[in-house]
């Protein structure tokens, strides 16, 4: 019944962004959206031989002129008529040459043109309000442009074909048609005789099922996706355990002025910024002949190789040393953030050429810049709404299904309660409403008068 | 008619009688304005008030001191509990009532009441003053002033009947419309909609063979709408039957042959019509497949002879309908008194108002009913009351009566209407509240008798059985929960008797929280095990208040959980976002949402919540938004 009347005004403004990540590469994005006909004429701004009317989703290869009508670059342009494009409205795509000027040339020329520079998660917004993606979907895209190990990827992309969606929307409507059954002969008792109650028991224990299955294979997403690896090496002495002990905030390695006290790799979980991660201490890296200090060093060249990232401390008080320079030249180099250790003892501004940061475990000091950097270097961006995706897509399965079971067991019931039913299986609805940005009300009510003939 | 007024309510129907009585309660000089005495309190349509969701909402306008619920009491010629065999949230009060004696018993309820005053007039528009409402014009030319104004005109705006192809302007059947009155609405800036309703055929009673049909009757132990009928003789009218009988095949192929001549579907009326009480026309189309609808034969009163014929409400040509009713069986001779039509009316859209039901268009005007886009008498009445007592509490500068969706149906309804808009007319229906489990009839009292005390809407001495009564309940209740049973053999023995087995030990709550055990199988064990006092109370309740007291152990799991959200939605809406809050760049926010957010800059998340196009789902992202940004503050 009651629909909400979109404003007729929304989304005026043509956006440009690019859709590649920031610095040089091979080949860069941008990408135009907006009202019909004028994203077209932003677009023909820039590249001039663009037809009145691209052929829609072909690529043409056209000279691209910045702001001072000097030629930019020679790219490929697609055009994507609305509403079959990704943010539902006119879309039109420039593969240009990567390089930092041509990129800036083309949005310094586009902002000439007319078009806004996109505010962050603008486009999927777009998306969202054309009805291209459900709030799931939106999630998903957002998880996907921040997915760094393949498996993230696929299960981000999962959402954004509307995997998660599809499936829970499946299992909504098993709800829906149960829920309006119910509601149908309370609201009109005269007119609806009661359903089944074995059936409905049925019903919702079976949905029930589906929705812990889902629910399992997003907690399985979520542990992955959040659970980072860092280990802890360097040379023996290094300050290691004591670092170690700092970040996880409590004695769990033991610390002694003997080079070589830590034998095996000690894990603890550890939390920075808003996720936890999983922190290894590991033996001291040096040349040994002791049977079980060489297992143990062993074990830390093969954590160093499969941790998301390598935090390499250096004794600020030795400086660098052979053995350091020796695993820094191996060249992991976007997986290692190297530490000078033990600042106290040598002045904070202290120098030494690979050191990021400075930091004693005993004082504190520079800890809170470590916490900074390893979040930057993890890709642990600040917290909001899109970090919880995967939790909070569990959380809501999991209080569904748990809803949904007692619905079934009251059905089950005699004499039956179906108000008490309805009242479980509404609360699974609402649940599932926060992965799909949808409240059952109205929907039910419009399902129930569609499907019963009520009302005197 | 004097000229000045501390609040004026113009229409005397279900909204306005309550929207009268409740300001005159609170010592508002008030004038009902009406256009002819003798309409004051007319039920329109059918001859019954309450129903599903509708009893609830006549137990809530008793609780805040209205008038529907004793005037339905002592008029009523059955009572009839819906959903008798149901937990207690969902069963709805109603009663038949003689509309002859009801619109009597209204009149000398409105005629009776201090501070009070009826006007015979037509209001025609609205004076300014100061930027706020001042007086009203009346059709005759003259002027009232008045500190704030409640319009409840029913069908009245435009209103245009139809009968088959003949349509003539009118109100009711044959009451003139209000016709200035729309334009002084749309000149305040108000947007107004069409809306349509329907009205079955009456009959004769002497002309209709009630031995073919089958006898629906009331409850034998009528069950009150009204605390205050307590006091008196109920029922106090002879009670008497209603009968069923059903359309056929052949009825329904003759419907469909005749949809030509039906405004509905020649596209004469452009009114939407209400779903859940569709016309015959459209239950024939919409459910081909159903061989035969029900039709209800309700007598409109003990002295007249009029029927009702509940569920053939259409708007197809007086001959045909004739030809139509006389195939149904047992009404093959009868005499139509007046046929079936369709009325059509300007309304307002509600999300214009606020919960108070004030325009935000013009401070002090109010509106009430089916100007403001529902259906039936007890929404129009619930909507009077508040627009009553917020028009009264405005004159003297009052913060207005809210009532929120956890309280009282009315405040599902004040809700859903301002802030979802509407595209049919609205009824009150049990699934439009998510906490229906909280607010079923037998709790209204404990629901809102504290308001209403505090609003002055009720005195402390009529408050104060309610209380007792309550109190009552409480102890009984605290006093089951006390009584330990003891699984020994021979108390074993004597419940297995009576279906309800005993395998360790509980308390009679326990065991009437078994939905195979109830009081009455529990009789003797409660006068055994109970204290002389708490027994004596136990016998005192009535009825409905064993049942209630059943129904509050069983549901209690529920309501605890109900409460707690309701809390955490509360805990939640009170957050307020803080200085260098940005709405924009909210990943996963609507445009649309983002737009109304900037537009309005909500203080709390409750108010962001309430703003259309802010969805749970939007109201999860700000919520993560806000934790983090405190967070990103305190770091
Ligand atoms: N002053 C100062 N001393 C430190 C600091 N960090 C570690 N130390 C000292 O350095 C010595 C070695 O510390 P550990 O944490 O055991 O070093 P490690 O790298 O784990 O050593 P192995 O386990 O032997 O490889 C201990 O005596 C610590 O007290 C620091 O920040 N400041
Ligand atoms: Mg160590």
């Amino acid at each position: 019944m009651a629909r909400l009347v979109a404003d007729p005004d929304r989304g005026g403004d043509v956006l440009v962004a690019t859709a590649t990540p920031p610095g040089a590469s091979a080949l860069a994005v941008v990408r135009l959206t907006g009202p019909t006909g004028a994203t077209l004429a932003v677009a023909r701004r820039i590249a001039p031989r663009l037809p009145e009317a691209p052929r829609p989703r072909e690529a043409a290869l056209c000279r691209l002129v910045g702001e001072d009508g000097q030629p930019l670059d020679r790219a490929l342009v697609l055009f994507f008529p609305a509403p079959s494009s990704a943010t539902g409205e006119e879309v039109v795509e420039f593969f240009c040459h990567g390089s930092l000027a041509i990129v800036a040339g083309l949005l310094a020329a586009a902002r000439a043109a007319g078009a806004r520079p996109a505010v962050r998660g603008e486009f999927t917004r777009r998306a969202l309000a054309n009805g291209k993606l459900d709030l799931a979907e939106a999630e998903g895209l957002a998880a996907l442009a921040r997915a760094e190990t393949r498996g993230a990827a696929r299960r981000a992309l999962g959402l954004v074909e509307g995997e998660l969606s599809r499936r829970v929307m499946a299992a909504r409507e098993k709800m829906l048609d149960v829920l309006s059954g119910l509601e149908a002969a309370l609201d009109f008792a005269e007119d609806v005789a009661a359903p089944d109650a074995r059936g409905v028991a049925d019903v919702l224990a079976a949905v029930a099922g589906e929705a812990e299955a889902l629910a399992t294979t997003a907690a399985r997403g979520g542990a992955r996706d959040r659970h980072k690896v860092v280990a802890i090496l360097g040379r023996p002495n290094a300050g290691k355990s004591t670092l170690f002990n700092a970040l996880v905030g409590r004695d769990r390695a033991i610390v002694t002025a003997v080079p070589g006290t830590t034998r095996d790799a000690i894990s603890e979980t550890c939390e920075i910024g808003d996720e936890m991660l999983t922190l290894l201490d590991t033996a001291g890296l040096r040349a040994t002949e002791d049977e079980v200090e060489k297992i143990g060093v062993d074990v830390a060249e093969r954590a160093g190789e499969t941790a998301d990232l390598v935090l390499y401390a250096i004794d600020m008080v030795l400086g660098m040393k052979e053995e350091d320079e020796e695993f820094l030249g191996k060249g992991r180099a976007g997986q290692t953030l190297v530490v000078g250790t033990k600042a106290d003892l040598v002045g904070g501004d202290a120098e030494e050429g690979r050191v990021e940061v400075l930091a004693s475990a005993r004082t504190g000091l520079g800890l809170e810049a470590l916490r900074a950097l390893l979040a930057a270097r993890l890709g642990f961006v600040q917290a909001d709404g899109e970090l919880l995706v995967l939790e909070r897509h569990r959380a809501a399965l999991v209080s569904a299904a748990s809803s949904l079971r007692e619905a079934a067991a009251l059905a089950g019931n005699l004499p039956p309660a179906p108000e008490l039913v309805a009242a479980r299986v509404r609360e699974a609805l609402s649940a599932l409403g926060v992965i799909t940005g949808e409240t059952a009300t109205e929907e039910l009510l419009d399902r129930i008068f569609a499907t019963f003939c009520v009302g005197k | 008619m004097e000229a000045r007024w501390e609040v004026i309510v113009v229409g005397g129907g279900h909204a306005g009688c309550e929207a009268a009585l409740a300001s005159a309660r609170l010592g508002r000089k008030t004038l009902l304005l009406t256009r002819e005495r003798a309409t004051i309190g007319r039920m329109s349509c059918n001859p019954a008030v309450g129903g599903l969701a509708k009893g609830q909402v006549v137990r809530e306008i008793d609780a805040l001191g209205g008038a529907m619920g004793l005037v339905a009491d002592r008029t009523a010629i059955q009572f009839k509990v819906l959903n008798g065999s149901r937990g207690t949230a969902v069963r709805g009060l109603r009663c038949q009532s003689d509309k002859a004696l009801y619109a009597e018993e209204m009149t000398r309820t409105v005629n009776s009441a201090p501070n009070l005053s009826v006007g015979e007039g037509t209001a025609a528009g609205f004076s300014l003053l100061g930027g706020r409402l001042g007086g009203l014009t009346l059709e005759d030319g003259s002027t009232l002033v008045c500190g704030a104004a409640v319009v409840t005109t029913g069908t009245f705006l435009r209103g245009l009947v139809h009968v088959g192809d003949v349509q003539r302007e009118a109100g009711r059947w044959n009451e003139p419309p209000a016709r200035a009155l729309s334009d002084a609405l749309v000149a305040l800036g108000l947007r107004l909609g069409r809306m349509k309703t329907g009205t079955p055929p009456r009959v004769r009673a002497s002309t209709v063979d009630v031995a073919k049909m089958a006898r629906a009757p009331g409850d034998a132990r009528p069950v009150a709408f009204s605390f205050r009928s307590r006091g008196e003789a109920f029922p106090r009218q002879r009670q008497v039957d209603c009968w069923l009988t059903h359309t056929h095949e052949a009825v329904h192929d003759l419907i469909r042959e005749s949809l030509p001549l039906s405004p509905l579907y020649s596209g004469r009326i452009v009114g939407r019509g209400p779903r859940y009480c569709p016309s015959i026309e459209d239950k024939v189309v919409r459910f081909s497949d159903k061989p035969r609808h029900q039709i209800f034969v309700e007598p409109e009163g003990l002295s007249t002879d009029w029927l009702y014929l509940n569920g053939l409400s259409m708007s197809l040509p007086e001959k045909t309908q004739e030809s139509i009713v006389r195939m149904i069986s047992g009404l093959e001779r009868a005499e139509i008194l007046r046929p079936a039509y369709a009325v059509e009316y300007d309304m307002v859209f509600p999300e214009q108002l606020d919960v108070s039901l004030e325009t935000r268009a013009l401070p002090g005007l109010f509106l009430a009913g089916q100007i403001n886009g529902t259906s039936g008498y007890e929404e129009a009445a619930g909507q009077g009351l508040v627009a009553g007592t917020n028009a009264a509490r405005v004159v003297t500068g009052d913060e207005p009566l809210r009532l929120g969706r956890h309280e009282a149906y009315i405040g599902v309804m004040l809700d859903d209407l301002v802030t979802l808009g509407l595209d049919e007319p609205y009824r009150l229906l049990t699934s439009r509240a998510e906490h229906r489990l909280l607010l079923g009839a037998d709790t209204a009292y404990a629901r809102l008798t504290g308001t209403a005390l505090a609003f002055g809407l009720v005195t402390e001495q009529e408050a104060a059985p309610v209380f007792e009564a309550e109190a009552r309940v409480a102890r009984v209740s605290e006093g089951l929960s006390g009584a330990r049973v003891r699984p020994d053999r021979a108390t074993r023995e004597r419940l297995a008797g009576r279906g309800v087995s005993l395998m360790e030990e509980t308390t009679l709550a326990g065991l009437l929280r078994r939905p195979e055990a109830d009081l009455a199988k529990l009789e003797d064990l409660c006068a055994e095990m109970l204290d002389g006092e708490t027994a004596a109370d136990l016998a005192a309740l009535r009825p409905e208040e064993r049942d209630r007291l059943v129904a509050d152990l069983r549901y209690e799991g529920f309501v605890t959980r109900e409460r707690e959200a309701i809390a955490r939605v509360a805990r939640a809406a009170e957050r307020v976002f803080p200085d260098g809050f940005a709405f924009n760049g909210i990943p996963g926010l609507s445009a649309e949402a983002t737009e109304r957010l900037e537009r309005h800059h909500p203080r709390t998340l409750g108010q962001a919540s309430r703003l259309p196009g802010v969805t749970p789902a939007a109201v999860t992202l700000l919520l993560a938004r806000l934790l983090s940004f405190r967070r990103g503050v305190a770091a």
